[in-house]
């Protein structure tokens, strides 16, 4: 689903160059619960990011349900990654001028829906994180679970193959972790939902199918 | 998409008032603006009504010490012909002071079947006028020597003051009186508007008298129609014959063409200084837009970032604010021009209703123009803006 080919990351400012990710090769197959685990620093997020298409990688190929991504302008990213993944973060990155409803509405909105169909896959995906009754708050109004499973059901309202989650649980107590965490298994299993997740937690990591651990930018299990 | 940013902006009100408030102001000072050149250029563009190429004015003070009309007449009459033998002049008449471009008025109220007119202006001159000036009858005729006999009270008016009465209709035949006044005025003719204030300054509704021999007591002005080579050698024979004539009188010679254009100079004062004002102000109001725009982006990136993970692509984004500040621009004008139609409306300031209509689309025009102008840039730095970047920051 995920092949990552020899990837490297270099941050350069004008006097330090930053190696963030060294050689990284991975394959990831359909329908896998990955997580990727490491200390501050190691590159966890910046792999992630690449993953994503959010960001370039100095070296390497990408190569994400058979497409090559090296060549895709602007526009392609956007699209590939609106069709294809779903982004959770450990902020949320919920708007707050936005009802619960309408934030789970923004993927489609860069797609052909009409507003009826928009309002029906929000509704659905609410529903799949039981949060259904919490559709007209706005994200003040909700807890740090209530908003990550907010922003689950954004990632999946487009019903993306893959899911990138970067800890998703990092903000949250154990108890609204392990909410949250089975949210995921149950859309990786249920729904065969590919997901890459960066995680702090042991606890939460064995919970998946497969874990990677980097190291200053290196891969090392 | 529209509805999302629609209503986004909806739930942002409170942040969003201040430059729909700083828009809105913006408008009605354009608004202003406009109205001002508009109202300016369409009487730039309206005819002038007159020849007032190579016309002479001779300022005298009236000096003579006769008290008979009769004997005063004759001299004043005499001292006409006399102008009028000169060579070089075509035609020559007594005015008012209130001749074209002088910053002289006289007005007062007239009334026509039981309606009240107020502010006419008055002239009072003699039966060579419109030959001396080129000004052009519309309906009926000039005065004549005829009219010296006739007891009836007689009235040109211009065409300005003949639509506002009459509308259509003609206006031949028509009585009017100056206020309480029972004595009838009959209209025998209507001559064209005369922009007496200037290019800028239309000519409002007018009414000419004839000079009767009484007028001569105060009559002061002498309208002087000279041929293209009239020089300033004839201007000082002219001087000099009117010098000779009228003793201990002081005598002025002016040009009615540099006297339009002092007047010209004194009507765009205003103009030029609103328009000074106004720029300083749109300069300031684009600044604001700008610095608004770009605060809030500064203050978005994350959002930004969002949605460029979720799909959008920079471009969208870049669409995305333009059209977020067209939005609050819409609102803004639509609050203003719910103001600025209160003006044709209610006539206020008197003047045609297509002026506020066109200086409403002008301001419109404007505004919509500087707010994308000052859009577009923070909108493309968001556009460029790195979504793992922004979404880091955040």
């Amino acid at each position: 689903m995920i092949r990552l080919q020899n990837i490297a990351k270099v941050y350069r400012t004008t006097n330090i160059e930053t190696l963030a990710l060294n050689n990284i090769s991975m394959d990831i197959a359909k329908g896998e619960f990955l997580s990727v685990m490491g200390p501050s620093g190691c590159g966890k997020s910046t792999l992630l990011n690449i993953m994503g298409l959010l960001d370039d990688p100095s070296k390497g190929s990408i190569q994400i349900a058979n497409q090559e991504t090296g060549s895709l302008n602007d526009k392609q990213l956007a699209k590939f990654r609106n069709q294809k993944l779903g982004f959770i973060f450990q902020s949320y990155h919920l708007i707050n001028d936005l009802q619960v409803l309408d934030n789970v509405e923004l993927p489609l909105l860069y797609r052909d829906t009409t507003a009826r169909e928009r309002k029906k896959l929000a509704s659905e995906a609410l529903e799949k994180v039981g949060l259904s009754n919490r559709m007209k708050h706005f994200p003040t109004q909700l807890s740090g679970g209530q908003r990550q499973r907010v922003a689950i059901a954004r990632a999946i309202v487009g019903r993306p193959e893959i899911i990138l989650a970067d800890e998703p649980t990092g903000n949250l107590d154990s108890a609204m972790g392990n909410e949250i965490m089975d949210i995921l298994i149950n859309l990786n299993q249920k729904e065969g939902t590919t997901i890459v997740m960066v995680t702090h937690d042991e606890n939460m990591a064995r919970k998946t199918h497969r874990l990677v651990r980097l190291f200053d930018g290196s891969q090392v299990s | 998409m529209f509805k999302h940013l629609f209503k986004l902006i909806w739930n942002k009100k409170k942040q969003n008032s201040l430059l729909i408030a700083e828009i809105l102001l913006s408008f009605m000072v354009m608004f202003a603006v406009f109205t001002f050149g508009v109202n300016s250029y369409r009487n730039y563009v309206t005819p002038m009504g007159i020849d007032y190429e190579h016309v002479w004015v001779i300022n005298y003070n009236n000096s003579l010490k006769t008290t008979s009309s009769d004997s005063l007449a004759l001299f004043y009459e005499s001292l006409l012909r006399n102008i009028k033998s000169m060579p070089k002049v075509i035609d020559a008449g007594y005015s008012s002071n209130n001749v074209p471009f002088s910053s002289s008025h006289s007005s007062s109220g007239i009334k026509y079947d039981g309606e009240e007119f107020d502010r006419v202006n008055q002239f009072t001159v003699d039966d060579n006028y419109t030959n001396t000036l080129g000004a052009k009858m519309i309906e009926g005729r000039w005065y004549n020597k005829e009219d010296k006999a006739g007891k009836q009270r007689l009235t040109v008016i211009n065409n300005s003051l003949k639509e506002k009465l009459f509308g259509n209709t003609t206006a031949l035949g028509k009585y009017l009186t100056y206020g309480d006044d029972k004595a009838k005025i009959k209209i025998i003719g209507v001559v064209n508007d005369i922009k007496f204030d200037g290019d800028y300054q239309v000519a409002g509704p007018s009414m000419y008298g004839r000079a009767d021999t009484s007028a001569y007591h105060w009559l002061s002005r002498i309208l002087v129609k000279v041929s293209p080579d009239a020089d300033a050698a004839f201007e000082g024979r002219l001087y000099k014959m009117m010098a000779n004539t009228l003793k201990n009188s002081n005598i002025e010679i002016e040009h009615l063409d540099n006297k339009l254009t002092a007047y010209n100079k004194f009507t765009l004062v205003p103009l030029i200084i609103l328009s000074i004002v106004a720029a300083f102000l749109i300069i300031n109001v684009a600044l604001g837009i700008f610095g608004v725009l770009w605060y809030n982006i500064n203050k978005r990136r994350g959002e930004i970032g969002l949605r460029r993970a979720i799909g959008a692509s920079g471009s969208s984004v870049s669409s995305q604010l333009v059209t977020e500040a067209l939005i609050l621009t819409t609102l803004s004008i639509i609050a203003g021009t719910f103001f600025a139609v209160q003006f044709p409306l209610l006539n206020v300031f008197d003047l045609p209703a297509g002026v506020y209509l066109t200086a409403i689309g002008l301001a419109i025009g404007f505004i919509y123009l500087v707010v994308i102008a000052c859009s577009l840039y923070p909108g493309n730095q968001a556009a460029a803006i790195y979504p793992a970047v922004a979404l880091h920051e955040e």
